[in-house]
């Protein structure tokens, strides 16, 4: 009997470990969300909203114009990368469903889900902002665009999958052409499920600082111009955090945790509307 | 297909639309690849691919220029995240699939996922103000004096401890992979049919024997590839780690030494390059950290593509 009460000794222990372990995960993630609530809240302020950056160790400004920046690249990203993931997506899951070209592009898009954001910039880099010879939003906006595609991409195949094919078939039974059984019958169909994916795209791109780094690089005034290089607050919260100024860094804390908050808020969001509309 | 025979012209030109939005990722991809190619054959040219892999040097005064710094930082910080965040990563798994009680399964999982949300940024900024300082005060210094002192492992310590070295970098991207590992691990874990743990249980296996001896191996591949992610990532990441590296060009064997990683160079010194061929170079390293990750997230796809084939049956 010995050996038993050892083995069974043996699994509680391993247990006790294992939630060791999950306490430790969880314990950074309080630690981390702790700490920018602290740090932000306390450097929240109306300023930060309404007025633009002081210069450089002067004290006071804010950062309206990273705010709006940031709003601009982030929603022509989203106007250019929804259409074409959401419809690159269809493709996949209706028209080529099943063939083997559906099969490569959604293999390749997992793939590229996951590729190194940074190489992206210095990607858009190249193509946009060297032949125009400066920085601009625009070229911010195709980057994070970029990174969008294969994300949305991959949601809308996966959505358009579940809704069952029988669905389909008893559209094409009433005579209806493949293009209106899409419109009608199976994006409504999967609508929430495609709108939850986008959603957390958005999420996604909105705390990506790495490629908007050589594309919509950085502008200390406030600007509303596309054509020109502009602000944003991931850019800024580097370029703040790096600074040798306080006030830049409590700045740089109050923006993280807009940033950090807006982010959660949609995530949780999310993963709600999922588990509402799927699990059931 | 059933409905092709009789095509309607708004289908045929819907297709098309459809079919062109999803042939952009091909495009992106290999339009990636090219444009990379192309602005970094001027350094191609001048290194060549084993000197520019060899060359410790990064001279943007000489125009002399290499990888191997770059690389091996790039190399020491992945493998260090993946050594803290793969016992961590499973040790979660394991707890959410066969630990935890039904009514924490749901929470701890979102949890765990949340810090997967959190933003890389938003880890690097954190890692400077808070986990650096801490670092630099108590954990360095604490090694120093225990681990430091013994003999072969202590030039692993060496130097004054400042927190902006190898150590801390890693700490916060071990910190970051631990959730893309921990949900794809807990997900592999979950494809186990019950009926072979039943079948264990029943022949009067403990939980712990029934977690070792049939879901890992059950979920080995699963797991592998939720790991060779993770790993793709890392090679990546670069805000997290741009804060506390110091983006310092050189090898050094101390896990308290300044470095640089691919990204952390792209980062700091793409829009300061003066020179065409210091930005050709830049170029150049763009390039293999494109064609590294890429082969990483590849085989990491195909890992998971096999395991789901084999017991989704």
């Amino acid at each position: 009997m010995r050996r038993e009460r050892l083995r069974v000794i043996q699994s509680h222990a391993a247990f006790v470990v294992s939630t060791l372990t999950a306490l430790f995960g969880i314990f950074w993630l309080v630690f981390i969300i702790g700490d920018i609530l602290i740090h932000g809240i306390g450097a929240l302020n109306i300023d930060l909203f309404i007025k633009d950056p002081a210069p450089a160790g002067v004290e006071g400004g804010g950062l309206r114009n990273a705010f709006v920046g940031h709003l601009m690249i982030t929603l022509f990203a989203t106007l250019i990368g929804v259409p074409v993931g959401v419809l690159g997506g269809t493709f996949l899951a209706e028209y080529a469903r099943g063939k083997k070209i559906a099969r490569f592009i959604s293999i390749l898009s997992d793939i590229m889900v996951s590729v190194p954001a940074i190489v992206v910039g210095t990607f858009v880099y190249a193509i946009i902002v060297k032949p125009l010879g400066h920085f601009s939003g625009w070229a911010g906006a195709v980057a994070l665009a970029i990174i969008m595609i294969p994300v949305v991409l991959r949601t809308t195949e996966d959505m358009l999958s579940l809704v069952s094919w029988t669905v389909r078939e008893a559209a094409f039974a009433l005579g209806a052409p493949y293009y209106k059984v899409i419109l009608q019958v199976v994006y409504r169909g999967a609508a929430t499920g495609i709108l939850t994916g986008i959603l957390l795209s958005i999420a996604r791109v909105t705390g990506e600082a790495a490629p908007l780094l050589f594309t919509s690089f950085n502008n200390s005034f406030f600007s509303t111009n596309m054509n020109e290089p502009i602000a944003s607050l991931t850019v800024s919260i580097f370029q703040y955090a790096m600074g040798p100024y306080d006030s830049w860094h409590a700045q740089a804390w109050a923006a993280a945790l807009m940033i950090t908050v807006f982010i959660l808020i949609i995530t949780v969001l999310g993963r709600l509307i999922i588990k509402w509309r799927y699990k059931k | 297909m059933i409905f092709s025979k009789k095509k309607n012209p708004v289908d045929l030109t819907f297709s098309f639309i459809t079919g062109i939005a999803s042939v952009s990722v091909i495009l992106i991809t290999a339009g990636i690849l090219y444009v990379l190619f192309k602005e970094s054959s001027l350094s191609i040219e001048r290194f060549g691919f084993f000197k520019f892999l060899t060359l410790v040097d990064w001279d943007p005064v000489k125009e002399s220029f290499g990888a191997a710094a770059a690389l091996y930082g790039t190399l020491i910080t992945t493998v260090l995240a993946l050594i803290i965040a793969i016992p961590v990563a499973v040790g979660i798994a394991i707890y959410v699939t066969e630990v935890a009680p039904n009514f924490l399964k749901g929470p701890v999982g979102i949890a765990i996922e949340l810090l997967a949300a959190i933003p890389s940024i938003i880890y690097g900024m954190w890692g400077l103000f808070t986990l650096s300082p801490i670092m630099a005060k108590y954990i360095e210094p604490f090694l120093q004096r225990t681990v430091g002192k013994l003999p072969l492992v202590g030039i692993l310590f060496e130097g004054t401890p400042l927190g902006i070295d190898f150590l801390t970098a890693s700490m916060i991207l071990g910190i970051m992979i631990i959730p893309f590992t921990a949900s794809i691990s807990r997900d592999a874990f979950n494809l186990t049919p019950a009926v072979v743990k039943e079948s264990a249980y029943a022949v009067g296996a403990t939980k712990w024997e029934v977690v070792k001896d049939i879901v890992l191996p059950y979920s080995k591949l699963g797991v592998f590839g939720g790991v060779a992610i993770s790993l793709g990532r890392a090679l990546g990441e670069t805000m997290a780690v741009a804060f506390v590296l110091g983006n310092n060009n050189q090898i050094t064997t101390s896990l308290f030494g300044a470095a640089a990683t691919v990204t952390v160079k792209l980062a700091n010194e793409f829009t300061e390059a003066d020179k065409d061929i210091y930005l050709s170079s830049l170029y150049y390293l763009a390039l293999l950290l494109f064609v590294m990750s890429f082969i990483v997230l590849a085989i990491a796809k195909f890992l998971l593509l096999k395991a789901e084939r084999r017991y989704s049956r």
